[in-house]
């Protein structure tokens, strides 16, 4: 689609519509997380509409401090990943891994005492038959940095499953996104 | 004393005993002191 720009025109139907047909990312379906909850799980989250995805969460709160796994459909193994993060107060940094684990294990950060929840993840081809391709940043509040991991299962998926490793979450939203194709 | 709850898309219930089993073999624990590390 050609860029147009616009400058004190009266915007058609058909020029709003065509811009709403190609935008990049694509709202596909969100969660409110409820109260208290130890696992959210997001059902046809991914379909044969895009290849790619991102999956967004932010607002809400942790009981208390815990990184959020994220798991496809119910499948618990062949996780792979690698993260860099660094210490911001003391630059001293650490390097983690998943090696065929049972979920991405620490996909996000969740922060207790009311600091809100994280993730910013991409995803290739959760829906495909093919492996599934991760890359993203963990930000916490006193840490960070980028990961990138894989899944081996050459298997389609349509829902995630995010839990944290300690306590519950309250509040905030998953949106996932996809990619548009062409 | 309760479960923690499941959310399943906008769906919050508590966790049977099954997925209350799941969610403990997974390693998850009530509370952690800890700051979020690589540990």
């Amino acid at each position: 689609m050609a860029v147009k720009t616009f400058t004190s025109e009266v915007l058609t139907s058909a020029d709003t519509n065509t811009y709403l047909a190609n935008s990049g990312l694509v709202y596909v379906t969100s969660a409110t997380i409820g109260s208290a909850v130890s696992s959210v799980t997001l059902n046809s989250c991914f379909n044969s509409t895009y290849d790619a995805y991102k999956i967004v969460i932010a607002g809400g709160t942790s009981s208390t401090d815990a990184n959020l796994a994220l798991k496809l459909g119910a499948s618990a193994t062949g996780y792979y990943a690698s993260k860099l993060l660094l210490v911001y107060a003391t630059n001293g940094t650490f390097f983690v891994c998943d090696n065929n684990a049972a979920s991405w294990t620490q996909a996000s950060f969740a922060i207790g005492a009311g600091t809100g929840l994280d993730m910013n993840v991409d995803l290739q081809n959760p829906f495909l038959a093919k492996y599934t391709y991760m890359s993203g940043y963990l930000n916490a509040a006193t840490l960070g940095g980028p990961q990138s991991g894989v899944h081996q299962v050459a298997t389609s998926y349509s829902s995630i499953t995010i839990t944290p490793s300690a306590g519950t979450l309250t509040g905030g939203t998953v949106t996932v996104y996809g990619y548009r194709l062409g | 004393m309760p479960k923690p709850n499941i959310q399943i898309d906008d769906i919050v219930r508590e966790m049977t005993e099954e997925e209350y089993a799941e969610l403990l073999a997974s390693g998850w624990r009530e509370t952690t002191d800890e700051t979020p590390s690589p540990d």
